[in-house]
């Protein structure tokens, strides 16, 4: 499938659908698309343009209704006033008016999900129509705030019976606004070097004066989805469903570019930061069948999602030239790099559940469904280049047994140095899940479900090269093997037949089987508790542990006994083992297990340390509690606090060892009456993350932790603290058509990182272990405080008028961008994005507000 | 920061405080019965003053003219604020409205009570049975009608029409009649009335505007007749 205008997609299908519509009078299974339409002008979805209903919630009760929770529900907003048109009852509204925005107003923080512009904008534009005698309605809402921040909301239908419903959403995403490119064609599958730069031949002064010389500019990836949606009833019990939507993203992003190291090697090899281009779409597709009777529910859906993506690869010229570590050699002279995008694929999924009720309100289900995840997208060439590529010996850069390290590019740069040019691959799923809840006494609940799911890879990829016979991959564009001699990422006879390196696909096949049984039982009015246990076998194929369980049991206690208080309270504990670890289980993905490989002296280089335990594998022990009370106040009046903790502790000398959180809110709601609201909230939240690893020092066949590959001194761990608060506070107020809000955010966010190590073996690049004093990096930082108030005065009938303001502030550090401002080419290292910014914004805007 | 922080949180909640004072209940002529306490009345006062409601409504609260309703073993509070809203409304074209204009609120609470404590008309020998049943008027009922925005009345008016089933344990729901047994003609006259957005002055009428609102006559009559049958679900 390729490309096609999102517009096209929702017209063929539209037309279709109102002819059946037309023909058939049913229901509204309350199935859509994407229901939810809203932009930061309007965040909940036209709800906020309303004042709160006088009236209250319901006719029946006239106090605010509190949730099972304890919480107040939030007032509803007043219906809109109506006007008869007929056999119709018509409302509707519009906002226009303009913003404007003074301070840093082209930041990309501020502008993120917004993308802000002065001038003229729609607030809202709402239209609803209504027809009391069949349930008949359609309506249309929309707004526009900038070029790429609009959206479009419409649907019609009759109320249990059909409805239709089809929107247009615009979604900017500003990634920064501190690019510095030293390419043209941002945006494009094609990056080439700005005058006077030249690829395989500029230096680094040369290239840091064309960053500096660069207009800073934004990036960013917009969306634009559209969406169509259709449901009906059939017949009261009966309903189907079919909605499609087509999602497009376009723009560009920062992204990496390796042509070999230049950390060990400063005036060698170039780690670039490209700029790589995002230009794709998505189809997504659900339908389904329901029924919906007194004792039987039955669900049969398909759902797919087609991903293209409008490019298969996308280039960069590469400035800098490459030079051999073999005295008297040269370096073949690479200009070009490259990178696959994602690849185009499809998946869909077919699903059945029925349902039955027992009796004492219990139920049976049983769900089952299979799936498929598929790619067969064009493969790109292993490498782009013309002539050669790796090292010419004493000087020469003629192909021949005189250079063992040379290789052809023409035996590379096609499809034809492939073994087959689609990547013909799929991963198929399948899922048996079966669920009983009984009631054996009024007081007790019992639950139990069982749940088996399967992901299975088809195909297989064998890295061979049938117009060389070499097995694997070229490694970082050949640059790594145009300045070591062999360490080209391929096995191949002779001068590399001791090559170690990844030759074929990686079939991660895994099985879960999971049974749970949990049981509530009420104690007394008010007073529950309850308990869950779960037993989970996971079986990955091709990794660590063939077998690895985990069971988990939590004990739950809700209290209502206090007509003022509701306290909820849940202890979980966790404990994950599994069979034998084998630490490295992928040995047949590398040359080493090819007939020809030749093992080199000492032996084939350990993959990794025996003592490392991925996490997810890993041993581990889990305990988690949450505490969380709701404080009636009154009947219009909530105080809610919450706490909760986690400990993670892992049983591995390498890898993660610990991951701990903790945290607490305290939150206020008042609403004393539908025509005044007040809330406010406090937060903190704490995470901590030990790991620890140890940096390989030979190529030695030695996998052990203290042996020579991987010695006790290499040994380094890392403790990463995140440190989190945030608070709001916000009022709605009314008087008569005079409303008055305000709203006030403010969070701040700090990461620290500190590091130990044993020695400076185990650093990679500050071998003297004192370039980086402390042990710790400096901390990162996120802090926003944001407040905003709006009035909205009557001038007539059908008119009034909207101010509001927002004052923000944002103050953000991060140290993997230090020192951007001066320079962002270092060495052969090339960075574009100079990072986050703070800002300090006004917006004043004021919106005419006309009832139509 | 701290300070600037304060100051914001302060200037919020102060602001809103400065409003709240603003924010105040509608008061007119409308009724919102959504808070009402449980009523008080003495029946025995209301028996001995009730010789000129049992003309119509006869003695034992079971008329025998379908446009009277039947009283027996009605909820206390929906007959005492319904002859509220009787005074309310003064409807000229209502024989009612001279009846109550000059009754006190403590005559209107014990015949209130005394109606209520009467036993309502014994529908054990409902003759219409499985015809009934299946009737038009019983689906709707029973199940509504979706494709027409009509709600089941069951929903708030009990299975078999015998009020709602939380009437003993929370008073709001004593403003929802009995309506079992009621007369066709009764039933028929305040569905229309509901409908057709002439009876608005209370809480409960408003519901009655949205429930009734898609009925057509037709389909009032069959509810009424299913009603009037007595017949159980």
């Amino acid at each position: 499938m390729h490309r096609q205008s999102g517009h096209r997609v929702l017209l063929a299908p539209l037309g279709g659908l109102l002819l059946l519509a037309g023909n058939i009078a049913h229901a509204d299974s309350g199935i859509g698309v994407d229901m939810w339409r809203g932009n930061v002008l309007d965040p909940r979805g036209g709800a906020d343009s309303r004042p709160l209903d006088p009236r209250g919630t319901s006719w029946l009760s006239p106090r605010q209704r509190r949730s099972p929770s304890g919480n107040l529900y939030l007032c509803p907003a007043a219906s809109p006033e109506q006007t008869k048109l007929g056999e119709w009852l018509f409302s509707g509204s519009l906002d226009i008016g303009f913003v404007g925005v003074s301070g840093d107003e082209d930041n990309a923080l501020w502008n993120r999900y917004a993308d802000w512009e002065d001038g003229f904008i729609l607030g809202l534009l709402q239209l609803e129509f209504l027809r009391p005698r069949d349930g008949s309605y359609a309506s249309l809402r929309a707004s526009r705030i900038s070029d790429d921040d609009a959206y479009f909301d419409a649907m019609f239908g009759r109320a249990g019976s059909y409805k239709v419903h089809a929107f247009l959403r615009e979604l900017p995403n500003a990634l920064s606004d501190s690019v510095r490119s030293i390419w043209n064609g941002v945006g494009s599958n094609h990056l080439t070097l700005v005058d006077p730069l030249q690829a395989g031949a500029s230096t680094s002064g040369q290239v840091g004066a064309a960053s500096r010389a660069a207009i800073e500019r934004q990036i960013s990836v917009n969306r634009s989805k559209q969406g169509l949606g259709f449901s009906i009833y059939l017949d009261p019990r009966w309903s189907a469903h079919a909605d499609v939507s087509n999602e497009q993203r376009k723009g560009a992003r920062p992204f990496g570019g390796a042509m070999f190291f230049n950390f060990p090697f400063p005036d060698n090899g170039g780690i670039l930061e490209t700029l790589r281009p995002v230009d794709d779409a998505t189809v997504n597709l659900n339908t389904g069948l329901r029924y919906a009777g007194s004792k039987w529910r039955l669900d049969f859906a398909y759902s797919g999602s087609f991903y293209r993506d409008r490019y298969t690869r996308f280039d960069y010229e590469m400035p800098y030239a490459l030079s051999p570590v073999i005295p008297g050699a040269v370096s073949a002279p690479l200009q070009r790099g490259q990178f696959a995008t994602e690849p185009d694929n499809d998946y869909h999924n077919i699903k059945a559940a029925i349902t039955r009720k027992l009796g004492n309100a219990g139920e049976f289900s049983l769900t089952a469904s299979l799936g498929r995840m598929s790619q067969d997208d064009s493969l790109i060439a292993p490498i782009d280049c013309q002539g050669v590529f790796g090292i010419g010996l004493g000087g020469s850069l003629q192909l021949g047994p005189q250079n063992p390290f040379l290789f052809d590019c023409s035996q590379w740069n096609s499809n034809a140095a492939l073994p087959r040019t689609r990547a013909d691959m799929r991963i198929d799923t399948s899922l048996v899940d079966g669920r009983i809840v009984l009631h054996p006494l009024e007081s007790l609940s019992v639950r139990a479900g069982l749940r088996f799911n399967r992901e299975d890879y088809r195909g297989s990829w064998l890295a061979f090269n049938p117009l060389n016979g070499a097995y694997g991959y070229v490694s970082e564009n050949g640059a790594q093997g145009s300045v070591v001699p062999g360490e080209v990422g391929f096995w191949y006879p002779g001068a590399g037949a001791s090559n170690l390196t990844r030759i074929r696909n990686l079939p991660l096949d895994l099985q879960t089987t999971e049974a749970t049984l949990g049981a509530d039982w009420r104690i007394s009015e008010g007073n529950s508790i309850g308990a869950d246990l779960v037993v989970n076998r996971f079986e990955p194929g091709n990794r660590e542990r063939e077998q690895v369980d985990f069971r988990r049991i939590s004990l739950n206690w809700t209290n209502r006994a206090l007509d003022w208080l509701t306290l909820r309270a849940k202890l979980s504990h966790l404990r994950q083992s599994g069979d034998r670890y084998n630490y490295d289980p992928y040995e047949f993905t590398f040359s080493s297990s090819l007939p020809g490989f030749v093992e080199p002296e000492g032996g084939v280089p350990a993959h990794t340390v025996d003592a490392l335990r991925k996490f997810d594998l890993a041993s581990r022990d889990e305990d988690k509690f949450s505490l969380i009370a709701t404080i009636a106040l009154g009947d219009d009046m909530t105080l809610g606090a919450s706490l909760n903790g986690m400990r993670n502790d892992y049983d591995a000398s390498l890898g993660r060892q610990s991951y701990d959180t903790h945290g607490g809110t305290v939150q206020w709601d008042w609403q004393p009456n539908p025509r005044f609201m007040a809330s406010a909230y406090f937060g903190r939240d704490f995470s901590t993350l030990e790991l620890a690893n140890v940096n390989d020092q030979a190529l030695d066949p030695d996998p052990s932790l203290g042996g020579p590959t991987y010695p006790l001194d290499a040994v380094w761990s890392d403790r990463d603290r995140q440190r989190n608060a945030y608070a709001g506070a916000s009022f709605k107020a009314s008087l008569k058509r005079v409303a008055w809000d305000g709203n006030w955010t403010w969070v701040n966010a700090r990461g620290s990182n500190n590091y130990a190590f044993a020695s400076p073996s185990a650093l990679a690049y500050f071998s003297d272990g004192s370039s980086v004093p402390g042990n710790a990096f400096p901390d990162t930082r996120y802090r926003v405080n944001a407040i905003s108030m709006g009035l909205r005065v009557p001038l007539g009938e059908r008119l009034s008028l909207r101010v509001f303001d927002t004052w923000a502030r944002g103050r953000f550090e991060d140290w993997h961008y230090a020192g951007m401002d001066e320079t962002r080419v270092i060495e052969h290292r090339v960075y574009t994005d100079g990072g986050p910014r703070g800002y300090r914004n006004n917006l004043l805007g004021m919106l005419l507000q006309v009832r139509l | 920061m701290k300070n600037s922080m304060l100051a914001a949180a302060f200037s919020l909640v102060g602001l809103g405080l400065l409003a709240c004072p603003w924010a105040r209940a509608d008061s007119d002529t409308f009724m919102d019965l959504r808070s009402i306490p449980a009523l008080q009345g003495d029946p025995a006062a209301g028996k001995a003053g009730s010789a000129t409601c049992a003309a119509c409504h006869m003695q034992n609260g079971i008329s025998v003219v379908g446009l009277f309703p039947n009283l027996a073993g009605q909820h206390a509070e929906y007959l005492y604020w319904r002859m509220r809203t009787i005074q309310q409304e003064a409807r000229a074209d209502s024989p009612m409205t001279a009846l109550l204009a000059d009754l006190d609120d403590a005559e209107l609470r014990n015949f209130s009570a005394w109606y209520a404590s009467l036993p309502p008309a014994d529908h054990s020998d409902s003759a219409n049975g499985a015809a009934a049943h299946a009737s038009e008027g019983a689906r709707i009922w029973n199940e509504g009608d979706a494709t027409r925005g009509i709600p089941p009345c069951q929903g708030c008016h009990g299975r078999n029409a015998e009020g709602h089933p939380l009437a003993a344990k929370a008073i709001r729901w004593r403003l929802v009649p009995v309506l079992r047994g009621q007369h066709a003609d009764f039933v028929i006259q305040r569905l229309k009335a509901y409908r057709d957005g002439s009876h608005t002055l209370t809480s409960s009428a408003r519901m009655m505007n949205g429930a009734a609102a898609n009925l057509d006559d037709a389909s009032i009559e069959a509810l009424a007749q299913w009603i009037e049958s007595g017949d159980s679900m």
